[in-house]
């Protein structure tokens, strides 16, 4: 059911001369159990999902440096994203990405949710689910680009140096802008993108750096 | 094959992906991405990202009680209605559809100058003014340069300045001072998304002064 039969037509006009480059397969124990719970409505699939994910969504709560959060919403946050992952779990599409990833922007929208609604100056009338677009490109080649490039992001992350890995982790993990960052390590804004672009780099993240106007 | 020729850059990509853009930007990019499968794709692994130095933390201690907790709550979910937004004569990228059904009867054109018309929108937030822009064919606008920054995207037919040519899904950012003299295409209007940032060295004691161009007004 998760294989992702992968061909490549040279021209889908002619007769599918499909060559298989590879059956690659999004087999993971996570993202199995995730469809089965969007799928079968599955409670013991979803406590395993439980038990693995809110420590680790706790974790990435407490991390958080924003302006505005305090450890007691952690737990908070955990709860409303476990809840989340039970009533979107049936729009999971184990060959577009992990288990880990998908719960991952569950949990960054959420968060960022949170802090808007105990915001007072911002009241938007969005959920930070608006801003985001499923990407169209569903082509096989796509498909098996995306799961290598996860494989390649979970190896070369271990393996940047100290100053692009903590860079990375007051982005993603603490939620500083580029601009805070900078100020809280006395570096030059210039430094930091610099930094952080480096190690998208290294994890082969940016395809076509080329076509952006890089504006530091 | 996309003919986009203008894309946010990296850092706004990056911040986008965490989370941490100002709201009024990440509309912006929002719109982007909307047109664009490029960066689409590229803020997929963006996610990735996060979602490996998440998995990799160290887990917390959760209490024991929590499990029960959410799935008594998950028990007393109300029935999920699917809400869908109703079909629009503009077409716009989804979010946009949002802020101007949001804007409501509040939303009104008028007139900036001879060749552009603008309609604010209401975004929840003070530190941009974001508004949809009209360009009429061939219009020529004043060169004009803004106090903050500016960031516009194409939602439908083009416009030019000096440096290029601008069609459906372009993402523009322009920095504080930088000055352009945007016309439209003379094949038909052009409307753009764009967000202006607020200035803070002007005072509003000295407004009246200012052009309607550097006069910003956040709803």
């Amino acid at each position: 059911m998760l294989d992702i039969k992968i061909t490549v037509v040279d021209d889908p006009k002619t007769a599918p001369r499909a060559a298989v480059v590879s059956t690659e397969k999004r087999s993971d124990q996570w993202s199995l159990l995730l469809v089965q719970v969007g799928e079968e409505r599955d409670r013991q699939a979803f406590a395993q999902l439980f038990s693995h994910f809110a420590p680790l969504l706790k974790s990435f709560a407490q991390a958080s440096r924003h302006e505005g959060w305090f450890p007691g919403l952690s737990e908070e946050l955990v709860q409303e994203v476990m809840i989340k992952v039970w009533q979107k779990a049936g729009g999971y599409k184990p060959e577009k990405a992990s288990a880990t990833t998908w719960i991952y922007t569950v949990a960054r929208n959420c968060r960022i949710d949170m802090l808007r609604r105990k915001s007072n100056t911002q009241h938007l009338p969005l959920e930070n689910e608006d801003f985001w677009h499923e990407p169209d490109e569903e082509t096989p080649v796509s498909l098996l680009r995306q799961k290598r490039s996860e494989d390649r992001v979970q190896a070369s992350l271990q393996q940047l140096p100290k100053e692009q890995d903590e860079i990375l982790r007051k982005v993603y993990l603490e939620g500083k802008s580029h601009a805070e960052a900078s100020e809280e390590l006395g570096l030059p804004l210039g430094t930091v993108k610099s930094r952080v672009r480096l190690a998208l780099q290294k994890m082969q993240i940016l395809v076509a750096p080329e076509f952006r106007d890089e504006l530091i | 094959m996309s003919t986009l020729k203008h894309h946010p850059d990296t850092a706004t990509l990056v911040e986008f992906s965490a989370g941490t853009l100002e709201p009024a930007l990440a509309m912006c990019v929002s719109a982007h991405l909307h047109f664009c499968d490029r960066c689409k794709n590229e803020l997929m692994r963006l996610d990735q990202v996060g979602s490996q130095i998440m998995g990799e933390a160290d887990p917390a201690e959760v209490d024991g009680q929590l499990f029960d907790k959410v799935m008594a709550k998950i028990d007393d979910l109300p029935e999920q209605e699917k809400v869908s937004l109703p079909a629009s004569e503009n077409n716009y990228p989804p979010l946009v559809e949002k802020l101007v059904e949001n804007t409501g009867e509040d939303l009104t054109w008028r007139k900036m100058s001879a060749s552009v018309d603008i309609a604010r929108l209401k975004t929840g937030q003070n530190d941009y003014e974001v508004a949809l822009h009209k360009i009429c064919a061939g219009g020529k606008t004043p060169k004009h340069g803004h106090s903050g920054r500016e960031f516009t995207v194409v939602l439908k037919g083009s416009f030019s300045d000096e440096s290029s040519v601008y069609t459906e899904g372009d993402f523009i950012m322009k920095a504080a001072g930088d000055e352009h003299q945007p016309m439209g295409a003379q094949n038909g209007e052009c409307i753009c998304l764009s967000a202006l940032e607020a200035p803070i060295k002007l005072s509003s004691k000295f407004g009246f002064l200012m052009k309607p161009w550097l006069r910003i007004n956040p709803m």
